[in-house]
């Protein structure tokens, strides 16, 4: 009960808040600004596609990682640790009920704000060339997605314990998470990088359930492979070996949805290299907050 | 004797410099009123939320009602009824919505939480402020929502942080009257640096110096400590008659004249001498001379000479203030202190 109840408190306190009554107006508001330019364009994946990017890169991220940092950070700290905390309530039900508040805001406002659109791109009578669709690809594209969101979420999480100040934090995320995304970026690495994550959706959504059902059969093999491959150009990215690959530019979202070679993607991949993240990044912040002082 | 709070060789350092609490032994009788005094700094507020688990201890434990206290040592916050000083609480909630939050917190069922959290807002007198968010609370407003806070899962033990602090005339004595009513029927520990609020509510002190407990025992084990033979003597009288008496009757057996001001005589009763007896012999001179006795007071405000007293002997013991009972794991002082 105190965790449901701290859950409802910071459930109605976001959405009472202008920073995420804004975002959503202004996620719907770019939505509806940016679709009819490429309405007519653009293929089913690559449309639904772009309507993530935001969300996955810029700029609705900043706002993402920005409410993870804030709940244990600066001035509410304080008024945590005399209205809330000196309460019957265990520190980790506080941090988890606040944390799941947040995801779950988060998620929310990624779907009023998407899927919708997502709705309205897949039945309406476009004259973009025809695409191939699935129903298996697109609800696993939105898992995806929000495991990625859910994420960003713990990261700024994992930052705001760490460093009482939300500035701090907010300036260790842009300073280490945004250049770490683009390098990983500059090698395809969907499983590490949002961005890559992003261009690799397309391919996700024209996924059958039987293709990803003959891709389990081979994980051992291609999985290790590609993982290993992942590794290994990362390794030798940070080691300065590799030459990054070259992007040209024409219009921004085709351009961008037809780079990189995605043709071994892997959802199980793709799940384990957000999910482990988020629960190493949800298991330490917790650690760290239970082990304050406030 | 219950316990209704125990700490054992109790430290906090913080980043490994700073001494808050030194080795604190604290025992807290189950229904007393214990008043923690000390100076600003004296490591009184820590040690409050070291007991709440809003710290964690360096070395040493701490119990509540046998129940070890620690970050995630709920059943020992439900036996708590906290009060903190100047109390930070979420401005952007209504006293009713915070109140309720805090409710559903203590596992209260709605049918108990809804109308005691009315009643407690009359009681504190916010009924009238319900409209307005906390962050437009001022500072009188906030105390009495955190002590309508503390109150409202009916806790065995309060720990209220300066409750006075900051408070105009009138809400302080709200705030010592109610102190006393609670204390009726639960243990209630009351920090402070304001030695009339101890003198008025206490019946157990500790007093707490640089981190360390120099002496934990009744109030009246307190006071006793005072060299009590002094008093006052006002009379309706001019300052050369006041003068004029300690002149001309220097040698009252077993008692010291002086002139205190104009009107004023300051008796010290000197050892072996009863101290009802002086005051007959003394009360008899002045019949004798016809002065009119105006009033007889204690020479001091004992609480805080009490207290003062302590800090003073204190410094002066020097080295001998470390505690080498400690080093053998027996209890330290209680009720007195160590000579």
């Amino acid at each position: 009960m105190p965790a449901l109840a701290i859950f409802q408190h910071e459930w109605r306190g976001l959405w009472a808040s202008w920073l995420v009554r804004l975002w959503l107006i202004a996620s719907v508001l770019w939505t509806l600004l940016t679709l009819p330019e490429k309405w007519a364009r653009m293929q089913t994946a690559p449309l639904i596609s772009s309507l993530m990017f935001p969300y996955l890169v810029f700029p609705w991220f900043i706002i993402v990682v920005f409410l993870g940092i804030t709940p244990v950070t600066g001035a509410r700290l304080e008024a945590l640790s005399d209205g809330i905390l000196s309460r019957p309530i265990a520190r980790y039900e506080y941090f988890l009920a606040c944390w799941a508040a947040r995801v779950a805001v988060v998620l929310s406002v990624f779907s009023l704000a998407v899927v919708p659109f997502t709705l309205l791109i897949t039945f309406a009578n476009r004259p973009a060339p025809t695409d191939s669709v699935t129903w298996f690809g697109a609800v696993s594209a939105f898992v995806v997605v929000a495991l990625v969101l859910t994420f960003l979420v713990s990261l700024g999480f994992f930052a705001g314990a760490l460093a009482r100040r939300p500035l701090v934090a907010a300036l260790l995320l842009i300073f280490g998470w945004f250049p770490l995304m683009l390098a990983l970026h500059v090698y395809s690495l969907e499983e590490f990088s949002p961005l890559s994550l992003n261009q690799a959706l397309p391919t996700l959504f024209r996924t059958s359930w039987s293709e990803t059902d003959a891709d389990k059969r081979r994980l051992s093999n291609v999985d290790i492979q590609a993982l290993g491959k992942a590794g290994g150009m990362f390794v030798s990215m940070l080691s300065g070996s590799a030459e990054p690959q070259k992007n040209g530019k024409s219009d921004f979202f085709e351009t961008f949805f037809s780079k990189g070679d995605y043709r071994d993607f892997s959802l199980t991949r793709v799940i384990f290299g957000y999910g482990t993240p988020t629960l190493i990044a949800l298991g330490l912040a917790t650690l760290v907050f239970c082990r304050r002082d406030l | 004797m219950d316990l209704a709070i125990r700490t054992e060789h109790l430290t906090k350092i913080y980043a490994g410099r700073v001494i808050a609490v030194n080795d604190l032994n604290l025992a807290v009788p189950c229904g007393s009123v214990y008043g923690l005094l000390g100076p600003n700094g004296a490591g009184k507020t820590t040690t409050l939320r070291l007991l709440l688990g809003l710290q964690r201890p360096t070395a040493g434990r701490a119990e509540v009602f046998g129940h070890a206290c620690g970050v995630n040592a709920t059943q020992v916050r439900q036996k708590i009824g906290f009060l903190p000083t100047h109390p930070s609480l979420p401005g952007n909630l209504l006293a009713i919505e915070y109140l309720d939050l805090l409710g559903r917190i203590y596992r209260i069922p709605a049918e108990v939480r809804k109308p005691r959290l009315s009643s407690l807002l009359r009681a504190v007198g916010l009924l009238g402020a319900t409209e307005q968010r906390i962050q437009t609370f001022s500072t009188g407003m906030r105390t009495r929502l955190g002590i309508a806070a503390s109150l409202l899962a009916d806790p065995p033990l309060l720990i209220w942080d300066e409750p006075t602090a900051g408070l105009d005339p009138a809400a302080r004595r709200f705030t010592l009257d109610l102190i006393r009513d609670l204390a009726k029927t639960r243990t209630v520990v009351v920090a402070t640096h304001i030695l009339s609020d101890i003198d008025q509510i206490c019946d157990h002190v500790g007093v707490m110096l640089e981190g360390r407990m120099i002496f934990s025992g009744t109030m009246n084990d307190m006071k006793r400590r005072l060299h009590q033979d002094d008093f006052i003597v006002e009379l309706d009288a001019t300052a050369e008659a006041v003068q004029a008496l300690v002149a001309e009757t220097p040698n009252l057996q077993g008692i010291a004249l002086g002139v205190r001001n104009s009107n004023s005589l300051a008796v010290k009763v000197l050892d072996g001498r009863s101290r009802a007896r002086a005051v007959a012999d003394l009360m008899g001179l002045l019949d004798n001379r016809s002065l009119v006795l105006r009033a007889i007071r204690s020479g001091y405000n004992e609480t805080e000479d009490a207290y003062l007293q302590l800090l003073q002997e204190d410094h002066a013991h020097g080295f001998r203030r470390f505690d080498f009972q400690s080093l053998t794991g027996t209890d330290a002082r209680s009720g007195d202190l160590s000579t």
